[in-house]
Order: structure tokens, then C-alpha cells, then sequence
């Protein structure tokens, strides 16, 4: 899992360059229909997000961390329980979460009644027995992504997010729920960018992605992401989010995906590669293409989504669009703030659906007039939170209703409630996007193309 | 002789009497269902209409047996006795697709102390208002109106009509939230203070079953 706090801001320290004009005004001159002003709106000054969701947090490596710190800022998400084996890692998460209970046994941890909702932030290979488990013993879960490192473990997690309509189920694509990108994908859908080409990605960094620990067992254990028995390697734990992402703006499923790879610098036992390229066919010619590498750091990570009129960048919370020289006025852009990269210029774009404000000053301070500066991380738990709520109420007052008899019927009235719900990745999403990323490793493999067969992404 | 058999028949016939009067009183019970049905409430605000809804209408009625369910009727017959309705719906059910308004609204209704809207009929007459043959049933109703905790006597005209399964009920009143100590939610969101209207419009169609 990458991390994506330090992705952020990564980008604005490195990548901000000059102020820009707020976003509505683009949505609204695009002539977008989709977006939510009001809500959108309010949704900026953090109202709060309904009655508290008491979490478990199972895994507390790095990540784990990560994401015990962010419910920590989270309102109505107090973590009331934490879970590793290793002791170390469940010491120190516990330092930032100093109420909760520790377990050295997630099974424990499941049985503690005062846990209404799991995260699942253990190795991917791992995910499996703790999900299924999970939702059977009641609790809501969030499992990071890839929700697992092969397509068997994947199925066997979605089918029992499936059969438990009861429990909620979130898969964690975070950028499925970021505000910034869902506000691109609505104006991508009006048209105004002229149809699709293609998509690239690519996230670069130099660094091992090695952890050192104190044995030779612990060292094995820890580096699981280096080992292809129980790792989908770059192009899956990292690529799986530049890949989906890919497919939402690109509004496909592949067909088709071909792979490199290559272990380029870090030769240090590991058999996955250090640097891949990925390439994704969808209908019509149009493919995507992402890049990783631990060996430059060059140009951080960034996605680009490419028109017949324009071009739109994405680095962290921020967008750009570059208009081709023919494309046609849209009006609005002429009054927009512009950047400047190389001999580009970039109009900038930034989910902001009430302030109609010209945005002056640096790119820090245009970064500042966007009311969706927290990660992708944070917005994903936010949804989580809030969706675990809506539809936990939604069971409570069916079954207060109608009693606890007919779980088709109480399945039609939870699906009425998706509208009410943010949106987030559920089990179909999280699968689709892992037989991907798996194929997708497994290209990097062998240097190969594999075909995606329609049966692949059927859950039956 | 004679008068045991007088007396047999005597109480043969006070027997067919009270079986004849249980018929007449036995009643038939619904109760309701998850498809089809549907609350709306449909108000006003400063920035835009809105409206919230429900899918969640629970609760039962009780109808003389002889209830009448064929719309060829060309008028509504009087009732006999009053059926006996009690409705309700969960609070946190009202949905408008939007999570920040759904929380103002909760708010403003106290749903953590009141979680549910119910209502209980009173009274039930047959309309006099102008109804075509084969329209549903018209009825003007009176009841007791709970939201927020707060009861307050609603009149409502109904349209009754019969499904498959039972009777389908309709309805729609406009009613006040400040009848209900609501206080009109004003929410400051970015575009500043929104001010909601403080009528209504609360509309229905409640899908019953038999039991």
C-alpha cells in the first residue's frame, strides 16, 4: 500500500507552483450537472458525519499507523481496539491510540463486542481469514488494497461481502472516494475535454521499499511485499490505485494488459520487480499506461487523462487542464488562473463548488482555497465512517420495521440506500480492480500480454 | 317436553345470534409492506425546494370485515366502526440523497430522542368530494400525527384501493413543523444562512398485505 499522506504533500511542496481561479466556475460554465453544491459545500467546513463508528484496527505496521492516526482526526471514529502480533508495532500504534484495548489475536479482537467496524491493514496475502472472519462475526469492514494479493483470496473476500448484506463492506481504493477526483471524472463525463485517447500514470520514488528488523524470521516476515508467494509486486500494491483509477476516468474494463519488468537497482534476494510498466487495452484503441519505479524519483507521481481537446494532470489534490490549440472556447478558462509547466500552460482546476473567487497569490495559497485538502486516506475513512453508519441505521430500522426475516428484501432497501451513502469502492469494485492488479503483476512477471477474459471479473 | 325444546331453541337461536353479531364484528388485519411503499416530505428553503423520503412504512390496520374493496361502487358506503391504523416510520429513514441535509434534518426532529414518526387514526368518513367509478375509495380521515414527540390532530383525505396482496393507501397533507416544536432548520453552509419554509408537504403510499 502506498502511502498516500506522504503523496500529497509531496505535491504541493514540489509541484505548486502559482494561484489558479475556484473550480465551480469551471463546472459551471462546462455545463456539469452531477455535482452536489450545497453538499459539496458543506461537506468543507466538516459537519459532522453522523453518531460515533467504534473502530478495530488490525494490523499496525506501517500503515496501520498511518491509518490509526488519521481516525484519530476523524470526528466520531474513536479506535477502541488495536491488533498485531508483533509487539513493537502494537506498542507503538498504541501510543496514538492510548484507550484502545490490545490484542495480540485478531480473533480477540473480534469477539470484543465494543468493535463496530474493522480495518484490515495487515500484509494483502493475510486479508483473507481476517475479512471473512470479520463480517461474520458482525463488524463493517475497510480492507486497504489490494483487498488481497491473489485473485482466489480476492473472490473469496468479495463473495463474503456479498452474502453478508448486513455488514458493510469497503474496499480501499481511497481515490474512489476523493472529492478532487470525483469532480474531474464529472467534468470528463460532460464532454468537454473532447473523448478519450488514453490515460498514464505513473508513481516514481527512490527507495527500497526494504524494512529492517531486529531477525532474519522478522525481516522475512515484514518485507512480504518483496516476495512474489505473498506480494502482486509494484504494479499491485502500488499500481492498483493509478490502475483503477485509470478505469473509472476511462469509464472501461480492460480487455487486455500487457507487462514489463525489471529488477533494475535493488538486487537484494527479492524475486518482484523494482521498476514495471503496465499497459491496459480498453475498446476502441484507447489504452492506458502507468509506470512505477523504486529506482528515480523523478517527477513524483501523477496521472494524466488525455482528450481530442484537452489534457487534465492530477498530482495529489490538484488538477491542471491543457487545451489543445483547436478545441473549442469554453469561455470560463479565459477568467481562470494559469500555471506554467515548461512551455505548457495549465488552467487550473480545483473541486471548489462555492467560491467564486479568483484565487491570487502563490500556488500554496491556491492550494489553500480548495476545500479538499485532506488525503485521499482521510476522505476514503470519512466515507467509510459515514456509509458503515448509513447503513448499519438502514438495518437497525428495517428490522425494527419489518422484522429480521427476509434478507432479499432488506438487501432491495439497502441498495435504496446507496444514494445516501459517499462514495466509496464496495466488494465489485474492490475485486474488479484486483484481478487487474494481480494480471497486471503477473505481466511484469513474464513480460507478457493476458488476455482479460469478461469470466474473470464475474463473482456469480 | 315442549319446553325443553322451546328452551332449545331459545338458546339455539340466541346462539345464532351472537355468531351472527361475531361475524359482523370479526375484522380483517394488514400489515405493511416494504415494496411500493413510500413517504415523502416536501418542503421549501431560501436556496431550493428539497424533499426527503422514506421507504420504511411499518405498522398494521384493522378493517370491519365487511370493508368495502370494489371500486365499481358508485359511492363509498358509511363505516361502521372506525378502523383501527397505526403507522410508523424511523426517523433516520427519511433520506434526501444528500448526507449533510439528512443530518441537519435529524437534528432539527431530535431523532436521537424521538426515533420514530407514528400515527394513529381516529375517525374515517366517507368523502363527499367527487369521485369518478373506479377510482380508489376517498375517505376523510382524522388522526394523531407524532413527530418529534410531539402530537398534534392532523385531517387528511385518503384514497383507498386494493392490490394483490391487501389495500394500497394514499395520502397527502401539508402540516407545519412548528406544530411539532421543529424548529425550521437554518443550516450556514458556504452560500451563507439558508432559511427552511415552515409548511410541508407530507405524502404517502403505504403498500399493506394481509395477515
Amino acid at each position: 500500500m502506498t502511502d498516500q499522506t506522504e503523496k500529497l504533500d509531496l505535491n504541493r511542496r514540489d509541484f505548486l507552483k502559482g494561484g489558479s481561479m475556484a473550480g465551480m466556475m469551471a463546472m459551471m460554465a462546462s455545463g456539469a450537472t452531477a455535482f452536489k453544491p450545497a453538499d459539496v459545500s458543506a461537506q468543507s467546513s466538516k459537519p459532522p458525519i453522523g453518531p460515533p463508528v467504534k473502530f478495530g484496527v488490525i494490523g499496525c505496521g506501517y500503515h496501520g499507523r498511518d491509518i490509526v492516526g488519521t481516525l484519530a482526526v476523524l470526528p466520531n471514529a474513536p479506535v477502541v481496539a488495536i491488533c498485531d502480533h508483533y509487539g513493537a508495532f502494537l506498542r507503538r500504534t498504541g501510543r496514538s491510540a492510548p484507550e484502545a484495548t490490545k490484542y495480540e489475536n485478531y480473533k480477540d479482537l473480534l469477539a470484543d463486542e465494543n468493535v463496530e467496524a474493522v480495518v484490515v491493514a495487515t500484509p494483502s496475502h493475510q486479508h483473507k481469514d481476517i475479512v471473512i472472519d470479520a463480517l461474520k462475526a458482525g463488524k463493517h469492514v475497510y480492507c486497504e488494497a489490494p483487498i488481497a494479493s491473489s485473485i482466489e483470496d480476492a473472490r473469496a473476500i468479495a463473495l463474503a461481502a456479498k452474502n453478508t448484506p448486513k455488514q458493510y463492506f469497503q474496499a480501499g481504493l481511497q481515490y474512489r472516494s476523493d472529492p478532487q477526483r470525483h469532480f474531474l471524472v464529472d467534468y470528463v463525463r460532460t464532454g468537454a475535454w473532447g473523448h478519450s485517447i488514453f490515460a498514464r500514470a505513473q508513481w516514481h520514488k527512490k527507495t527500497s521499499w526494504k524494512r529492517a528488523a531486529p531477525s532474519n524470521e522478522r525481516e522475512r516476515e515484514i518485507n512480504w511485499r518483496l516476495n512474489n508467494k505473498t506480494s502482486c509486486g509494484i504494479a499491485g500494491e502500488i499500481g492498483i490505485h493509478l490502475l483503477d483509477a485509470n478505469n473509472w476516468f476511462l469509464s472501461g474494463r480492460p480487455s487486455a494488459v500487457s507487462g514489463f519488468g525489471s529488477n533494475l537497482l535493488w538486487k537484494d534476494g527479492r524475486d518482484v520487480p523494482d521498476t514495471a510498466q503496465v499497459t491496459l487495452e480498453y475498446p476502441d484503441g484507447v489504452q492506458s499506461y502507468v509506470d512505477i519505479t523504486l529506482c528515480n524519483s523523478f517527477d513524483s507521481e501523477y496521472e494524466m487523462y488525455h482528450g481530442t481537446d484537452s489534457a487534465l494532470m492530477v498530482r495529489g489534490s490538484q488538477a491542471w487542464m491543457f487545451k489543445e490549440a483547436d478545441a473549442p472556447m469554453l469561455g470560463w478558462e479565459v477568467y481562470a488562473k494559469k500555471d506554467t509547466f515548461h512551455k505548457e500552460v495549465g488552467i487550473y482546476l480545483v473541486a471548489n463548488a462555492t467560491k467564486l473567487t479568483t484565487v491570487t497569490g502563490s500556488g500554496e495559497e491556491a492550494a489553500k482555497a480548495s476545500p479538499f485538502t485532506d488525503t485521499p486516506l482521510w476522505y476514503a475513512l470519512e466515507a467509510f465512517v459515514h456509509n458503515a453508519y448509513v447503513h448499519q441505521s438502514g438495518v437497525e430500522d428495517f428490522i425494527a420495521s419489518f422484522g429480521d426475516t427476509d434478507d432479499e428484501i432488506l438487501g432491495e432497501y439497502l441498495a435504496e440506500l446507496e444514494g445516501s451513502k459517499k462514495p466509496a469502492a464496495g466488494y465489485q469494485l474492490g475485486y474488479e480492480a484486483n484481478v487487474i492488479a494481480v494480471k497486471a503483476h503477473e505481466a511484469t512477471m513474464n513480460n507478457k500480454r493476458i488476455e482479460l477474459d469478461d469470466s474473470l471479473f464475474d463473482l456469480g | 317436553m315442549i319446553h325443553k325444546l322451546k328452551g332449545l331453541i331459545w338458546n339455539g337461536g340466541l346462539a345464532a345470534m351472537l355468531l351472527t353479531a361475531s361475524v359482523s364484528a370479526e375484522t380483517v388485519k394488514y400489515r405493511g409492506m416494504f415494496k411500493g411503499s413510500s413517504m415523502k416530505i416536501d418542503g421549501t428553503s431560501t436556496v431550493h425546494d428539497w424533499t426527503v423520503e422514506s421507504k420504511l412504512i411499518s405498522g398494521n390496520m384493522e378493517l370491519e370485515g365487511g370493508f368495502p374493496s370494489d371500486l365499481s361502487l358508485e359511492a363509498v358506503p358509511a363505516l361502521s366502526v372506525t378502523p383501527k391504523v397505526n403507522v410508523k416510520v424511523a426517523a433516520r429513514s427519511m433520506k434526501s440523497g444528500k448526507p449533510t441535509m439528512d443530518q441537519v434534518m435529524l437534528t432539527a426532529m431530535n431523532a436521537d430522542d424521538h426515533p420514530w414518526i407514528t400515527y394513529k387514526l381516529t375517525e374515517m368518513t366517507p368523502s363527499k368530494g367527487e369521485r369518478k367509478i373506479g377510482d380508489a375509495l376517498k375517505y376523510d380521515t382524522k388522526g394523531e400525527l407524532t413527530v418529534s414527540g410531539v402530537k398534534k390532530e392532523i385531517s387528511m383525505p385518503v384514497n383507498i384501493s386494493p392490490t394483490d396482496k391487501g389495500l394500497k393507501v394514499a395520502g397527502k397533507v401539508i402540516i407545519k413543523m412548528s406544530d411539532h416544536g421543529i424548529k425550521a432548520p437554518a443550516p450556514k453552509i458556504a452560500l451563507g444562512l439558508i432559511t427552511t419554509g415552515d409548511e410541508v408537504s407530507l405524502s404517502f403510499e403505504w403498500f399493506t398485505q394481509k395477515r
